[in-house]
């Protein structure tokens, strides 16, 4: 498996340090994580997370304006992004701007306030509100994971909300939030920076010091701890949407990241619907052709986790039809588990996806971001071989005890998202969602 | 050493980029073979490009190089489809066929320990599908279903109302799915006279780099596809000339009706320029600070200043033939017009009211000169770096000479790129948005809007 060697320090004020040497390309990826999501915020306040990341980028004390553009004048390319439980910067720059930015990096964590303004504030509320128009409401299906995650997490559960908020939170954020957000969770000991490509581990270390050193420390901060109470049977749900085919959530809460039993749901994933020698894809599309597409997956997060089978009905046929093979299936792997060869296949392509995604220093997914993500959820940037082991040594006797166990009615949800004409398309006495 | 915050660290000069070597080779039956020296310890890629695209279905037989390419899969010679996934899988293969309007392309990364046995699954879809009745027919139907699934996403029927607007009787106006007329129409014939032509082995360029041994590499790539053999068919020189560009059109509104979109889907653009434009260079560059990247006129003006939008973007499709030009964007419904306005007014602007400044020149080209090593990091992108060289016939020192061709724009190359590529009074704009926006469309000097259906 790959060896991905690094040196890891730690500064004085609690900021974790990072540096991987690939001297394959002469560029060198930044990449920021730091320990905060939606999961953080309280309701009234919901999408807080996001919209922050979103000021990140528009200027700290010391660069007033955008970030971007001293970054793309370097030949940068720069992201981020938020999800329940942390959020990620980025950049790609060439390793001779790797001082730049680091600069910019640094003052936006140390200094970012002096530069937020109202009209920012407001601007940038415009630009969520349409990211959520575009990337949600206007979408065909796009509110599904928001309905998922409300019905497996009851309110105050932390991942009962979703991380792009809810319009009127969004549009209540005040600059008084952005100012106790920031000192909350934006500082070093909340933090932590990987420096990945064409540069010397030592130099990386004096220039990532020069720059984050000086900040001030802030206080940790607490973890986020949630409980869940044991639900009673499948809740059945409904969505009416402007979409051509109904189409079948099907989802349990299953584990948490790297938890029990969270490899073996990624592998049976894979075993129901990677490729199309998969048992799902086979018994929907191949056999009996009662579905245009059918994914699984299995979505881990810190607090907790859901397995997800996704299908789409074929023109004339019912979600009734499909929720009775998919439950067959599920039977059939419960009862007689997986074959040795359909595992050996699940990690074949685990190995070579994740081969591939480490190509790259930088991006989402790259190794600088794998770093950093193995850092913060288990402070060993060196996870791989451990997380790797967790495929390697799982059997088909795992498999079968992680289906059995985790997917059963207890903790199931059935949505059936339909168009506005065809109610009956849906699974018998689904309960009618409105979502916003 | 202390940090000075009132300055930035200083820009420093363009690394200059060395692409590396392709050695080129003709087997024997006529495949020619491009391995690059990338090494990439770990995984191989593997290209085969064939230049057929969407560009080339006959006219009425729309999705036909698409449908071809989704079959290959579906069972061949050897395998059936169940048995030839269950042989992916058991190299941890994923293999695309991806069909874009000039050419199409088949291709697999795998564990560099599982070279041959990719190969062999690779030449076996590619020269032997079987296209039997019943794959036929399922996967037409897949197909069909989503084009109907399409026409619920306002960005698709956007897209597709400006294709076929710029495109009305050239193969450029249509995707590579297809249409529902022509997907009906084609029958397994078609899929095997398809094939034949423009699968033969004489039509082939296989590229191949990554691994931790190009001269390796090479010597089992030409073992495996030498063995292929010869197919002697008639000269096929014109066999995939594109017809005559369509004409440039009049400036036109076409207003689709969406009820109850929430935003409106909107494109403004025109018939763009081939890869072989003279001043490409300075076209990238004027495009760059038009809407080509975050900091972009168009990107700070409508979402950074005026909050319409989660973001806008510009890009001209250089393609064998003349593509389109196109900026796209989503937005707030009730600023339809607005919007609109504004990017018709950056487009208008940077011909001459408001020409590039030094500063906007020097960031776009610095951007494109510093920013360009990272485009060449992985085998993967080597490769396919490689294959656009092949499919547009770009001579091999191409990417070497790209940054001081660039450092060489100035701003009156941007301008004049401007004036001779963006026509304010050509540009087709396309609205997918609510019912009641359209009476706003009607006083932004198009006339009032044309109905246009999906």
């Amino acid at each position: 498996m790959l060896d991905i060697k690094y040196t890891k320090v730690t500064l004085d004020n609690g900021l974790d340090v990072i540096v991987h040497e690939n001297h394959g390309c002469p560029i060198v990826a930044v990449n920021v994580w730091y320990h905060v999501g939606s999961k953080n915020e309280r309701p009234g306040r919901t999408g807080f997370a996001h919209l922050f990341e979103h000021l990140m980028f528009e200027g700290s004390a010391h660069h007033q304006s955008g970030y971007f553009r001293p970054l793309q004048e370097a030949g940068g390319t720069l992201n981020g992004s938020t999800n329940m439980d942390r959020t990620n910067y980025w950049e790609v720059v060439p390793r001779d701007a790797l001082d730049r930015a680091l600069w910019m990096e640094s003052d936006r964590m140390g200094h970012l306030l002096p530069a937020l303004t109202q009209d920012k504030l407001d601007n940038q509320r415009d630009v969520v509100l349409n990211e959520r128009r575009q990337t949600y409401e206007n979408r065909p299906y796009g509110f599904a994971w928001m309905a998922l995650l409300a019905a497996h997490y009851p309110s105050p559960h932390p991942y009962h909300w979703p991380t792009i908020g809810f319009p009127e939170d969004i549009g209540a954020a005040s600059l008084n939030d952005v100012q106790e957000f920031f000192s909350l969770y934006y500082h070093p000991a909340n933090a932590s920076l990987v420096i990945a490509g064409d540069v010397n581990t030592d130099e990386a270390i004096a220039v990532a010091t020069d720059h984050f050193a000086p900040l001030a420390p802030g206080s940790p901060c607490g973890s986020v701890t949630a409980s869940l109470d044991t639900m009673s049977g499948t809740q059945y749900l409904r969505l009416n949407d402007r979409v051509e085919l109904p189409r079948l959530y099907l989802s349990w809460l299953s584990t948490a990241l790297f938890g029990d039993h969270d490899a073996e749901l990624d592998l049976a994933a894979d075993i129901l619907a990677g490729g199309k020698s998969s048992r799902l894809y086979r018994a929907l599309l191949h056999d009996r052709e009662i579905a245009t597409d059918v994914s699984v997956h299995q979505a881990s997060s810190e607090l907790s986790g859901v397995f997800s089978i996704v299908v789409t009905a074929a023109p004339g046929h019912t979600l009734s039809d499909i929720n009775i093979v998919v439950a067959d299936e599920i039977h059939r792997m419960q009862s007689d588990g997986v074959t040795e060869e359909e595992l050996t296949r699940a990690r074949n392509r685990m190995e070579a996806d994740f081969t591939w995604q480490c190509q790259s220093v930088g991006g989402f997914g790259g190794v600088s971001d794998q770093l950093n993500a193995y850092n913060v959820f288990t402070k060993t940037p060196g996870f791989f071989e451990t997380d790797w082991n967790r495929y390697k040594y799982a059997t088909p006797g795992s498999i079968c005890e992680a289906v059995t166990m985790l997917l059963t009615p207890e903790t199931e949800v059935a949505l059936s998202i339909v168009p506005q004409t065809a109610d009956d398309a849906a699974l018998p006495e689904s309960d009618l969602l409105e979502m916003r | 050493m202390p940090v000075d915050r009132n300055v930035l660290p200083p820009l420093r000069e363009p690394t200059a980029l060395t692409f590396p070597s392709i050695e080129r080779e003709m087997l024997p039956n006529d495949v020619r073979l491009c391995t690059i020296d990338h090494d990439q310890p770990g995984l191989v890629n593997l290209v085969v490009l064939l230049r057929a695209g969407s560009a080339t279905d006959p006219s009425g037989y729309e999705g036909l190089a698409g449908l071809t390419a989704s079959l290959l899969d579906e069972g061949c010679a050897k395998y059936s489809t169940l048995d030839l996934h269950k042989a992916l899988g058991d190299i941890g293969g994923r293999l695309s066929t991806d069909v874009f309007s000039d050419a199409t392309v088949l291709s697999i990364a795998v564990l560099e320990r599982h070279l041959v046995a990719a190969l062999d699954l690779l030449v076996e879809v590619a020269t032997s599908p079987r296209f039997s009745d019943e794959a036929v027919r399922r996967v037409r139907t897949l197909r069909l279903s989503r084009i109907a699934q399409l026409r619920h996403s306002g960005a698709s029927v956007a897209d597709r109302v400006f294709r076929k607007g710029v495109y009305p009787s050239h193969p450029y106006g249509h995707a590579p799915i297809g249409t529902e007329c022509g997907l009906t129409a084609i029958d397994q014939d078609q899929l095997r006279t398809f094939h034949t032509a423009q699968y033969a082995p004489d039509r082939w360029t296989v590229l191949a780099g990554g691994g931790s041994d190009s001269s390796g590499l090479r010597a089992v790539v030409t073992e495996r596809i030498g063995r292929l053999p010869t197919v002697s068919l008639p000269s096929r020189s014109d066999l995939n000339a594109l017809p005559t560009d369509p004409e440039s059109a009049p400036g036109r509104l076409l207003f689709v009706p969406r009820e109850g979109a929430v935003q409106s889907e909107i494109r403004v653009g025109l018939l763009g320029v081939s890869r072989h434009v003279q001043g490409y260079e300075a076209l990238k560059v004027m495009d760059m600070v038009l809407g080509g990247q975050f900091e972009s006129r168009l990107n700070l003006n409508l979402r950074e200043a005026k909050g319409y939008t989660y973001g806008v973007r510009s890009s001209f499709d250089a393609r064998c033939g003349r593509g389109p030009f196109v900026v796209q964007t989503a937005v707030d419904a009730s600023v339809t017009a607005a919007a609109i306005k504004e990017v018709i007014r950056e487009i208008t602007d940077i011909r001459e009211r408001r020409p590039v400044t030094d500063d906007e020149l020097d960031v776009a080209r610095s951007a494109l000169t510093r920013g360009f090593p990272r485009n060449f990091e992985t085998a993967g992108q080597v490769v396919v770096a490689a294959m656009r060289l092949e499919l547009f016939g770009l001579p091999d020192d191409e990417y070497t000479t790209f940054i001081p061709r660039i450092v060489k724009v100035d701003r009156d190359a941007v301008t004049t790129a401007a004036q001779r590529h963006l026509d304010p009074t050509g540009l087709l704009t396309v609205v997918v948005g609510p019912p009641d926006v359209r009476a706003s469309l009607c006083d932004l000097g198009f006339g009032e809007p044309l109905d246009a259906t999906d």
